[in-house]
């Protein structure tokens, strides 16, 4: 089975190669991405090789910058913190470290994870490995940018929405998205709490594994986390047997018929999806087509707008400018914090808190916001029955791959808006939901993505190990075999 | 609803924050698709005795924890981001009387 984790950690037994030399070798990949990508805020030139001895001994990686770690810059990607050097650490930095793995820098976000497309970190856009003239995809764009090109065999990011997802697949790797809870968010710098997550960005299904039985867990500091010490990831995928394996798709997302005029690149999209689909039919699995009522199907990216963007402007409120950040010169408190904010925010962070603020006002709040937490009751139901019946989703990750850095901001008109949203629905349900790349659509990559129920992470992984083993994918990208 | 300037510099302020003119522009000449697109959450129909879903599933751990002190900051590392402190204290402006 395919990890560069274990692969690297072989050599290091054998000592063909020291953690030292693999620490040094990445600080240079990791310049080589910076100059190409801008994937990062900060490197950490003085990392060290540390001898905890855990499980991920010597593995150097990437941490998103909206990680709290103690001493180190920590930003979101905003200008409101673009000074700010955390007291603390976040759990999973903690648990990382005590494992043996080696930070190498923090990496460049959408300002606070509200984005999609890696285009409004403070420090600069960050490109796609495959295309420079393309964005890598948000809102963990520079970690998703840095592990597709080689230069880590890992990195952290957060997905409220499908934010490890979706970049994961624009640059041809694997993103995968723990149940809710299941890794603690102590010290995650929150954008929606209902709706954030922990995840991991790798290029194979085992070394996602690995890193998340090595972050997972029930953390005193996070209310929400659980005990899941009886999953055991990496050793699942290696000796673990599935009693089932029946997916389903739902036919108004995947079919090409759902479609009125679609685009050669979206035909391309769901044809390789089809492919897909027939490869998962040869390694044994049932496939099924589902149906779901078209409005709620509407429904999803505005539920998400409604929840995310008012569930922000009250974890975005401690950005005052006062206790820290970058003070604002009014004499007058109120004044000194509106100019830190208006200083502060990027023009598209002040457009998403501006719709949070427009649904919670009193008038709107029942219209808006009470009955897009209702739809979210709905959808969860839904996607719970069907979860009686199958054992995962599989759809596509989007319409096709990353899109040109120079172009329309976000945008929601568009027809296929389900499709390029509905992996929110992992989001609304806590699922376990892990994207894996499935081929070339003009040129560039694209993802697959698996869904199922609450905790059944082990199972989840299994699948995707098994799909990811039939399509047999090894990029070539930057000279470097993925 | 008739979106209007005024009302977006509104729904900003009561964030604590400013708008220039173009940002205004930008979420101005868009709201009104934004309301028609989140208008798509009311074309379910008959929703209002659903209850509101405020986390993805029941939460297992309790609220409640024994009351030691696990953890504390150090005060000079939380004076570090400060912009004006002195010894022991973050200086803020004078909120009152002013």
């Amino acid at each position: 089975m395919r990890s560069e984790i274990l692969s690297l950690q072989e050599k290091m037994k054998k000592k063909e190669i020291t953690a030292q030399e693999v620490l040094k070798s990445t600080l240079v990949s990791v310049h080589e991405n910076q100059e190409k990508c801008n994937s990062f805020v900060t490197i950490l030139e003085d990392a060290k090789v540390n001898e905890n001895g855990g499980i991920l001994q010597g593995i150097p990686y990437a941490l998103k910058d909206n990680f709290s770690t103690r001493g180190i810059l920590t930003t979101g990607s905003s200008n409101t913190l673009k000074n700010y050097v955390p007291v603390y650490d976040a759990t999973v930095y903690e648990k990382l470290k005590q494992a043996g793995a080696i930070c190498v820098g923090k990496t460049v976000l959408d300002e606070f994870g509200l984005g999609g497309t890696g285009t409004t970190g403070h420090t600069g856009v960050v490109k796609n490995p495959w295309d420079e003239s393309r964005q890598a995809g948000g809102s963990s764009a520079g970690s998703a940018a840095v592990v597709a090109s080689g230069a880590v065999p890992f990195a952290i990011g957060s997905d409220t929405g499908d934010s490890v997802r979706k970049p994961a697949a624009y640059c041809g790797i694997v993103g995968y998205k723990p149940t809710y809870g299941m890794i603690s968010r102590y010290g995650l710098f929150p954008f929606a709490s209902s709706l954030d997550h922990v995840g991991v960005l790798t290029r194979s299904v085992m070394d996602a594994a690995i890193v998340v039985d090595a972050i997972k867990g029930l953390d005193d500091k996070d209310m929400t986390s659980f005990d899941s010490s009886s999953i055991h990831l990496a050793e699942n995928l290696q000796n673990g047997k599935l009693d089932s394996k029946k997916l389903f798709y739902i036919k108004e997302i995947a079919d090409i018929s759902s479609y009125e005029n679609p685009s050669e690149e979206l035909k391309d999209a769901l044809s390789l999806f089809q492919k897909t689909l027939e490869q998962a039919k040869e390694v044994g699995f049932e496939v099924y087509e589902e149906s779901m009522d078209e409005t709620l199907l509407a429904a999803i990216p505005s539920t998400y707008t409604c929840i995310s963007c008012a569930e922000a402007t009250s974890n975005l409120s401690n950005l005052t400018g006062i206790i820290f950040g970058p003070r604002g010169e009014s004499r007058n408190i109120t004044d000194m914090m509106v100019e830190h904010r208006t200083k502060g925010f990027s023009p598209l962070i002040k457009r998403r808190l501006i719709i949070g603020s427009y649904v919670l006002q009193k008038e709107n709040q029942e219209k808006y916001f009470l009955n897009a937490q209702r739809v979210r009751h709905l959808i969860v139901d839904k996607m719970n029955d069907f979860f009686e019946k199958y054992d995962a989703l599989i759809l596509p990750c989007s319409s096709g791959g990353a899109k040109p850095l120079e172009g329309e901001l976000e945008v929601l008109n568009k027809s296929s808006m389900i499709l390029e949203n509905h992996m929110v629905i992992g989001n609304f349900g806590g699922y376990p939901s892990i994207t894996i790349p499935n081929g070339l659509v003009n040129g560039l990559p694209v993802g697959v993505n698996l869904t199922s129920k609450i905790k059944s992470d082990a199972s989840l992984l299994k699948m995707a190990s098994l799909l990811e083993e039939k399509m047999d994918i090894h990029y070539e990208l930057g000279g470097k075999s993925l | 609803m008739n979106f209007t300037k005024d009302l977006i510099d509104d729904l900003a302020s009561k964030l604590l924050f400013e708008l220039s003119d173009e940002e205004n522009k930008m979420v101005l000449d868009e709201f009104e698709e934004i309301e028609r697109n989140m208008n798509l959450i009311n074309d379910i129909g008959d929703i209002c005795k659903i209850e509101p879903l405020t986390h993805p599933f029941p939460l297992e751990s309790t609220v409640l924890r024994e009351d030691d002190e696990v953890f504390e900051l150090r005060q000079e590392e939380v004076l570090q981001n400060a912009q004006d402190k002195n010894l022991t204290s973050v200086i803020v402006p004078k909120v009152v009387g002013e």
